[in-house]
């Protein structure tokens, strides 16, 4: 029954939780980076456009001749030693004017970013190029400035990997986080789930408790709690039925198997024996009657409804079952009145049943010379019929227990044969077939016991 | 009269094929649905007795088989006892079913009804000993003693006399006399058999009515039988 748990709340909560925090974490991470390289780059553009400006003006203004020429010479090896991160290179048609080695050709690009780059097999470079203008004896030459952007690139590999170190340990923090969080605020259910697993057949009034629960799990619980209400009456009920049925069956058995052991015991005249099997006989009919009578409340047990409904007078219908015990009425010098009608659709035999039931039971327990009162009433939800007799108060604590199987009020009458128990139960278990119930009173010296049909749409 | 009896039980077979025989009908029996269709479809039988839970072949689809070709009579046999199953039953063909666990007396009556339909020539007089059911006249005489009798007593003492020397059970009796079609634990029958008896059976007059304990009523006379 225990499946294996294919995932639990806490992980799926903590994966989603992480989830959500590596978009959040990587989307701003991703902002940030972007924004600081950006500003690295225009920093960086900066330092080289005014190295770039500075070397440029003192071109076009000053050096116009070769006495000028080391001053210029002599200003960029202090503004870029050899081997340093910046270069010059001035080139021109002069030889006298040139400064630096030489980019290799091709070497120049403009990468996508717009940025010009010098790319050389170590080194790759930041680059401003532009032209100077002739100046004195000096022709126009072309000044390159490039800056080897080794410190933009660490930093911003750094910047990187912070960002994807914090990214990752973020996710990792708010899973731990999450789940913990998860756990915690899911306490309710591990406990309740610890509560279930100690519900026993043997303790079937145990419930799960619903106090101090957060109200997402209160109507679980309570719906769980009736769920076990339901289970507890049905189980008590096939308990009792199981027990009653035993020890309904165990005293008509003994009495066959004991007085055919008797019988057989020596040798007998065939009228002792043929009396035996009519005895048997009488004995094994009770028990067909009993077995036939429980196999029908089973299947109203398992829900089982009126067939072949047909919409008819219930007067006319409870006139039919009168006239079958009419010989009974006399007997017991009973009147029968008959108050209202109504059409339904019912099970014309099972609701004879049901009515004779309920008639018998009035002129067995009605004063003698009484009148038995049918009074048929037509309700919103159906029709009730209820059966009135004069006779002994029911006492309280039994009316309500009337109708349970093998129920009798007086337990001495138990050997009466046309008696067994079931009489009132069946009653209850036709009017539940039919969509309706059972009722009774017992007020002032009247009895009265009835049932209700559910109008034909719930049948 | 020729039966086919289609059940597994090995002691439900046993009496019901010794009861019947006793009752002067010939039983062939099959232990299962196949067999029993064979016999159904070659044999000729005046009503079929058939169990609903068959090895092989179930009842109903046994039915259901015999039903596109042969319309003999058919009680089904049922353990269920489920509304449904009854309805179920019918519709698919059979024309009656009892409930197991079921009286041996009712299935006789019932298959007495079943082969009897279909061959109504029904008598007007009815006699037993010396007392004489007139059907037109609705009049009942034992020697020249008229018979004060109501309605219900009427039905009563004709279905007696239309199975006289057949015991009927009190299930069978409020089925046939009032169309009470479940065992209604009361004591009707009883009450009814005395008043009838009472009006039946005067003085000295022969006993006709006989109580069988355990089993139900019979009508016939036993003088000269020991």
């Amino acid at each position: 029954m225990a499946l294996p748990s294919t995932h639990s709340i806490a992980r799926r909560l903590a994966l989603m939780f992480s989830v959500a925090a590596a978009c959040v974490f990587g989307l701003a991470g991703l902002a940030l980076y972007k924004m600081q390289r950006a500003e690295l780059h225009r920093h960086l553009q900066q330092e080289l456009d005014t190295r770039y400006q500075y070397v440029h003006s003192l071109l076009v203004r000053y050096i116009g001749s070769t006495e000028k020429w080391p001053n210029l010479v002599s200003r960029l090896n202090d503004l870029a030693p050899p081997g340093g991160k910046v270069r010059y290179v001035i080139e021109g048609p002069d030889p006298r004017f040139r400064y630096g080695v030489p980019f290799a050709e091709g070497a120049v690009v403009r990468d996508d970013e717009g940025v010009l780059r010098i790319v050389e097999p170590n080194h790759s470079y930041f680059a401003q190029i532009g032209d100077a203008e002739a100046f004195g004896e000096r022709p126009t030459v072309k000044l390159s400035v490039a800056v080897d952007p080794v410190d933009f690139d660490t930093s911003t590999a750094k910047l990187g990997i912070t960002l994807l170190a914090s990214l990752g340990l973020g996710v990792v923090v708010v899973g731990a986080l999450g789940w913990w969080i998860a756990r915690r605020n899911l306490a309710p259910v591990d406990d309740l789930s610890n509560a279930a697993r100690y519900l026993r057949p043997q303790n079937l009034a145990e419930r799960l408790p619903a106090t101090n629960l957060p109200c997402e799990l209160v109507g679980l619980v309570l719906s769980f709690n009736g769920a076990l209400d339901r289970v507890e009456q049905a189980y008590q009920q096939l308990y009792s039925f199981s027990a009653d049925v035993a020890h309904e069956l165990r005293t008509p058995l003994g009495n066959l198997i004991g007085q055919t052991q008797v019988m057989l015991s020596r040798e007998r005249p065939v009228v002792e024996l043929e009396d035996t099997l009519h005895s048997n006989l009488e004995e094994l009919e009770r028990l067909r009657i009993i077995v036939n009578d429980m196999l029908f409340l089973a299947q109203a047990d398992r829900g089982v409804r009126a067939a072949h409904a047909m919409r008819v007078s219930l007067a006319e219908q409870i006139r039919r079952s009168a006239e079958f015990l009419d010989v009974l009425f006399e007997e017991a010098g009973v009147e029968l009145s008959i108050e209202g009608d109504a059409a339904a659709a019912i099970d014309p035999s099972l609701f004879a049943r049901a009515v004779t039931n309920l008639l018998h039971n009035a002129i067995q327990y009605g004063l003698p010379g009484s009148v038995i009162h049918v009074v048929i009433k037509s309700l919103d939800e159906g029709v009730e019929i209820s059966i009135s007799n004069k006779g002994e108060p029911i006492p309280s604590g039994h009316i309500d227990r009337l109708f349970d199987r093998f129920y009798r009020i007086d337990p001495a009458r138990t050997d009466s044969g046309a008696n067994h128990g079931l009489g009132l139960a069946i009653v209850k278990a036709i009017a539940v077939m039919h969509g309706g119930h059972v009722f009774a009173r017992s007020k002032d010296g009247v009895n009265i016991i009835g049932f209700t049909i559910a109008s034909e749409a719930r049948i | 009269m020729k039966i086919l009896l289609v059940e597994d039980e090995a002691k439900t077979v046993a009496y019901l094929q010794r009861g019947l025989s006793e009752q002067g009908y010939m039983v062939d029996v099959a232990g299962n649905g196949i067999d029993g269709l064979h016999l159904a479809m070659t044999g000729e039988y005046d009503a079929i007795v058939l169990d609903i839970m068959l090895p092989g072949l179930d009842g109903l689809s046994m039915l259901k088989s015999l039903r596109e070709h042969k319309h003999t009579p058919v009680i089904m046999l049922t353990a269920r006892g489920e509304v449904d199953d009854r309805i179920h039953g019918l519709q698919s063909g059979a024309d009656d079913y009892l409930v197991k666990p079921f009286s041996f007396l009712e299935l006789l009556a019932r298959l007495q009804a079943l082969v009897r339909r279909g061959r109504t020539q029904e008598t007007t007089q009815l006699h037993v000993a010396d007392l004489t059911i007139d059907l037109l006249a609705r009049r009942v005489t034992r020697g020249s003693r008229r018979l004060d009798l109501t309605a219900k007593e009427f039905a009563l003492l004709l279905t007696l006399a239309r199975h006289q020397g057949q015991v009927l059970s009190k299930t069978v009796i409020a089925e046939m006399v009032w169309d009470v079609n479940f065992d209604s634990n009361t004591n009707v029958v009883e009450v009814a058999i005395k008043r009838l008896r009472a009006k039946l059976e005067e003085g000295e007059e022969e006993k006709l009515l006989h109580t069988i304990r355990g089993m139900g009523y019979v009508l016939e006379s036993r003088l000269g039988k020991g």
